[in-house]
């Protein structure tokens, strides 16, 4: 973890996609009191325009936004940041082939929303090797 | 603690005052007696020294008034009034009277020294008395007078007896002055013992003064490491129930993000099924066992212009029937099983007359089973029927059939 301008270690950024706000909150609010600073933004959109200023070291997306396909942004986003941990949280139930078949090719992690915040807390440690 | 220290010190000064107190009465006291045997001594030695002054003046006087009337000497002369004063006719104006005025004087506090002194008087006066008259004779040229005077005195004896007497006198005083002498060193040892004794007694009390002092600040010293000890142990119980309060706050805190996060993945997941049953264009009745409708989607309402509400817990076969002339109705079951009429009662419904053709679903529910694309019919609120194609799959929940979904799509409108 690199250090901060007086000298406090610099969190890591973490940034939320969702068109929820509520969901965004809770995320924003965990995430937050376990030591991550985070920005939530509600569409793809934002989501470019926060990268591009305050790049992330993580994203977590929803796969249904305002504006675009979740999968679809992440896959943008991985030609600006291919190195940045992309998790996708989605509400829709995949099968489980589909996941290990497709969805695990393109995003690093897929929770769905009915996990538990441990489970999420746990996967995003585990990305950021923190 | 504190206050029973600071009275017994007050106490143990309150004693130290008094023997210091009584040292310096008692001092004060013996030293004043002191000064008084001092005076007493210096009055015994003047008496005793007046008394041989006394004696020393007559032996004097006499032996000068016999060499003046013997040789004429004037030099002799003078010495017996030197020694008598007897040029003015009066005892006190020479040595002799000096000696017994200072004597008489000294012993007037001392009735049995004092008549002494006053024996002496008279035995002196009378020696004097006798140089006045032979130097009375002589100067008168009376020879016979002065033979006379001279044969007749008992000089000798006279000096003797003044002589005893002042030794006497001596004795006496010398011996008052040994007795004064040793009641003096008494009260000098009394002085000394006391001032020692103080001195001692004091200083043991400021020792147990002392005592009492280092005692209580050595309880003092205990109590406030006890107190210390008591606060460092009070601190670590506060610290650990801190962390305890900060842990037990920090799981809360965790549970209730959690919860929330549950409550609002449910109403996600709810809202999300229910938008995919609502956004589906076919009709979908979602069946109880006894075949009463529980749910239905927009479809429904816009195809028969029933709402929901009039339409929920109401009969199945009330808005929907399987067409009577569908031949063998049971041979569109998938999985036939036993006769209609022996399993399933007639289910009667507010169309009454189709009532029976219901009995087909009812079956495939009991058993589990699907039906597929059979012709039906859905009536509406107007009572027009509309042709359809019904689907019925059972409800599931953990291998037990708690219902049924019934989808139907609408193929053409009968009037």
């Amino acid at each position: 973890m690199t250090a901060g301008s007086d000298g406090t270690p610099m969190k890591k950024h973490i940034l939320i996609v969702d068109d929820e706000a509520n969901i965004r909150d809770l995320l924003e609010e965990f995430l937050t009191h376990n030591g991550f600073r985070v920005t939530t933004v509600p569409s793809a959109y934002e989501a470019q325009q926060t990268v591009k200023r305050d790049a992330p070291n993580l994203i977590i997306s929803d796969l249904q936004l305002e504006d675009s396909d979740g999968l679809d942004m992440i896959e943008q986003l991985k030609s600006t940041l291919p190195k940045t941990p992309m998790v996708l949280l989605t509400g829709v139930l995949f099968d489980p082939k589909v996941v290990r078949e497709t969805l695990s090719k393109k995003v690093s992690c897929y929770l769905e929303k009915t996990s538990s915040l441990a489970r999420i807390l746990h996967e995003v440690q585990r990305l950021l090797a923190v | 603690m504190k206050d029973q220290t600071i009275s017994r010190i007050l106490i143990f000064f309150l004693f130290i005052s008094a023997v210091l107190v009584y040292v310096a009465y008692e001092s004060v006291r013996n030293i004043d007696r002191s000064m008084a045997s001092s005076d007493w001594v210096n009055h015994t030695h003047e008496v005793i020294l007046e008394v041989n002054g006394v004696l020393s003046s007559v032996r004097a006087g006499d032996s000068a008034v016999h060499t003046y009337v013997i040789t004429g000497d004037p030099a002799s002369k003078a010495v017996c009034h030197e020694a008598f004063g007897v040029l003015g006719g009066r005892l006190d104006s020479g040595e002799l009277g000096e000696h017994l005025q200072v004597a008489e004087a000294d012993t007037r506090n001392e009735p049995a020294q004092h008549d002494e002194i006053l024996r002496l008087i008279g035995l002196a006066g009378k020696r004097a008395d006798f140089a006045r008259a032979l130097l009375a004779a002589h100067q008168s040229g009376d020879t016979g007078s002065v033979r006379s005077l001279l044969a007749a005195d008992e000089g000798a004896e006279a000096n003797r007896e003044i002589q005893n007497l002042v030794r006497k006198v001596t004795s006496e005083e010398m011996a008052l002055l040994a007795d004064r002498d040793q009641a003096s060193y008494l009260q000098a040892d009394n002085t000394r013992k006391t001032v020692w004794s103080g001195v001692v007694i004091d200083f043991l009390l400021l020792g147990g003064v002392a005592w009492l002092i280092r005692d209580d600040i050595a309880t003092r010293r205990r109590a406030a490491a006890a107190l210390r000890e008591s606060n460092e142990q009070l601190e670590a119980r506060v610290l650990a129930r801190t962390a305890d309060l900060a842990s037990a706050n920090e799981k809360l805190l965790a549970e209730n993000l959690e919860r929330r996060w549950g409550n609002q993945a449910l109403e996600h997941q709810l809202r999300y099924n229910h938008l995919i049953v609502n956004s589906i264009s076919d009709l979908v009745f979602v069946l109880t066992k006894a075949m009463n409708i529980s749910r239905i989607n927009p479809a429904v309402v816009h195809q028969t212009g029933f709402e929901a509400e009039e339409l929920i817990n109401r009969p199945f076969s009330s808005v929907v029937q399987l067409l009577d002339d569908n031949p063998g109705a049971d041979a569109l079951l998938l999985n036939p099983g036993p006769p209609l009429a022996a399993v399933v009662p007639m289910i009667g419904g507010i169309m009454g007359s189709e009532g029976p053709l219901i009995d087909p679903l009812t079956h495939a529910l009991s058993e589990g089973r699907d039906l597929r694309d059979l012709p039906a019919i859905v009536e509406d609120r107007r009572g027009r029927k509309t042709a359809a194609s019904l689907t019925l799959f059972p409800l599931r929940d953990r291998d037990k059939v708690v219902g049924g979904v019934a989808i139907l799509q609408v193929a053409q409108e009968k009037a």
